[in-house]
């Protein structure tokens, strides 16, 4: 009895921390192979402590591949989509919470059907679409598609609708208009759906591949998905410089997520969680 | 009074204008293309000169085309492996750290939530590394244990089941902080109740714990359904379809047929049954779960 009781934390322990192990390990092994000279790269027995660190893997990728671009593009994306998002659904969402109007509700229930329209399948059409505006090989050819998605509308419309009306009820009777109360009530009460509808809008266009893929097609434009794809396409396969490319890519993610891990996985539980 | 009221009365014309950007932006970006997308199909499309009208011709050859049989195929034996593997593993690491009564359990809901963070092409390349046959270091220990190590991504039994095995290590960290969510809403008495009057762990999972988060388990079972039946970047990056093309799914056969044979028409086709396919799948378990309460 003493000794099970005794035992079973260090169990729970080496379960717990084994699985949280085991799942970091790729991501591990990718860090320690970037820095690695490349025989024990190619190595067929893993060394997971190099015999020396060099980091003329990242210089060779630099020289190669114009990597701090598709960082740049990248972070252009992910900020304009984030920012059109934000400035676009939050009159959408006010205006289908808290403006009564005849229809608003039929409108909603087609924003909630055409949730489950995965948009980049129509990639073809919106090909020529957006080569018709003239936005090929723009940035805005993917931010403004990111932000129709309709998950942002919900989060930000759910939102809203539960914020109680007696202060707008107040505010209207001393003539406020409708843009001084979405100013100086709906939003400041609203920050933390804002946090997770910025995040979470943030990581879906870093991440945005099988659009971007379509629409990114000249080489000056592309993002950081799109570029590290050249890595492969290369007749030779040089993982040495595809682990630092795909290192220095998550590092950005790895730093930001160290420093504020409450706020991303607290945003993504609430842009995930629709009631 | 009659100020309110007033409001009230003209929040007509302020409720539309306020929802013309984004209804714009939507109608532009995601209604319009499928209607488009029809339109194209029903041609033989020529983005410099005439695309001459050739009705359903497109769908016609699509079905009689082996190759676009075999993307379906392939299409459902990934979605058959990557979804629940997605679910299951996102729902047993949320009641995992539920549970869990140890020190350091935001370091390990982060630890299995970190791989969501990487890009697709990182997530592809770093699998290609650690499944390479001659230097991956999973079938180096494989052989160490003294089994032979397949061929994974070029053996063509296996190269499905193994990007849908990627795919849950990279997507399943959020459906488990998504379900985590729903787990600490359910209240904690209902729990205590039940072990008062004798309920153990696994009939508390099925008497609580289910019901209660069914849901969000079938929310975010129509989300992954919609992303698994419509998945290019892991192929793209990883086999490129092969070998052969036994790892190529509907969406890179539509890519391919559109930007490398530039068949437009027959591409705007496989879009269009894909588009049909997942429509009609995410309305059916609408219906047949009675989602609305869930979506609304």
């Amino acid at each position: 009895m003493r000794r099970s009781s005794a035992l079973k934390p260090i169990v729970k322990y080496v379960l717990y921390y084994g699985l949280a192990l085991i799942w970091v390990v790729p991501i591990i092994w990718m860090a320690v192979t970037s820095v690695k000279p490349t025989p024990e790269v190619m190595s067929f027995t893993p060394h997971w402590i190099p015999s020396s660190l060099t980091l003329e893997h990242f210089w060779a990728l630099l020289e190669r591949r114009p990597f701090f671009l598709w960082l740049a593009n990248s972070f252009q994306i992910a900020l304009l989509a984030t920012v059109i998002t934000i400035v676009v659904t939050t009159f959408a969402a006010y205006s289908l919470a808290r403006l009564k109007w005849r229809g608003r509700n039929a409108i909603f229930a087609m924003f909630l059907t055409a949730m489950f329209i995965p948009w980049e399948i129509n990639s073809i059409p919106l090909f020529f679409i957006v080569k018709d505006m003239g936005l090929l090989n723009t940035f805005m050819s993917v931010a403004l598609p990111l932000s129709a998605l309709p998950v942002s509308l919900f989060l930000l419309r759910q939102f809203f609708i539960n914020i109680p009306t007696d202060l707008e009820d107040a505010a209207k009777i001393d003539g406020c208009g409708h843009l001084r109360i979405l100013w100086h009530i709906i939003i400041p009460v609203s920050l933390p759906a804002y946090g997770a509808l910025a995040i979470f809008i943030f990581i879906f266009a870093w991440n945005e591949f099988f659009w971007s893929l379509v629409a990114l097609q000249r080489s000056g434009v592309r993002t950081l998905p799109i570029g590290l794809k050249t890595l492969v396409a290369a007749s030779d396969i040089q993982y040495d410089l595809m682990m630092a490319g795909s290192f220095m890519a998550t590092l950005p993610a790895l730093i930001i997520f160290l420093l504020l891990r409450r706020h991303v996985i607290a945003g993504i539980s609430m842009a995930g969680v629709r009631r | 009074m009659t100020r309110i009221k007033k409001a009230g009365g003209g929040d007509a014309l302020v409720g539309i204008l306020f929802l013309l950007p984004y209804l714009v932006l939507w109608l532009l970006f995601v209604v319009i293309p499928v209607g488009y997308g029809f339109y194209i199909s029903l041609h033989k499309w020529n983005p410099m000169g005439a695309s001459p009208f050739v009705g359903f011709d497109n769908y016609i050859q699509l079905f009689s085309n082996s190759r676009f049989l075999n993307a379906l195929e392939n299409t459902f034996i990934y979605a058959v492996w990557a979804i629940p593997l997605v679910l299951v593993l996102g729902l047993a690491f949320a009641l995992l750290l539920k549970r869990a009564k140890v020190r350091g359990v935001g370091f390990i809901e982060g630890a299995l939530f970190f791989p969501y963070l990487l890009n697709v092409s990182v997530v592809g390349i770093l699998w290609n590394f650690l499944l390479d046959p001659n230097v991956g270091i999973i079938p180096y220990y494989i052989r160490a244990a003294g089994f032979p190590a397949p061929d994974f991504l070029n053996n063509p039994a296996l190269v499905l089941p193994t990007i849908a095995f990627v795919s849950a290590w990279w997507l399943c960290g959020y459906r488990m902080v998504v379900f985590r969510a729903g787990l600490n809403a359910i209240p904690e008495e209902l729990y205590e109740s039940s072990s008062l009057d004798g309920a153990g762990p696994v009939r508390q999972f099925f008497s609580i714990t289910l019901p209660l988060m069914k849901p969000s388990i079938l929310f975010a079972a129509i989300l992954t359904i919609v992303a698994g039946l419509c998945m290019l970047g892991q192929v793209l990056i990883m086999t490129n379809g092969g070998p052969g093309t036994s790892s190529e799914v509907l969406a890179l056969f539509m890519y391919r047929t559109a930007f490398e044979s530039f068949n437009f028409g027959q591409a705007a086709a496989v879009g269009f049954v894909l588009f049909a396919i997942v429509f009609l799948i995410s309305m059916a378990l609408v219906r047949v779960f009675g989602l609305k309460s869930e979506l609304g």
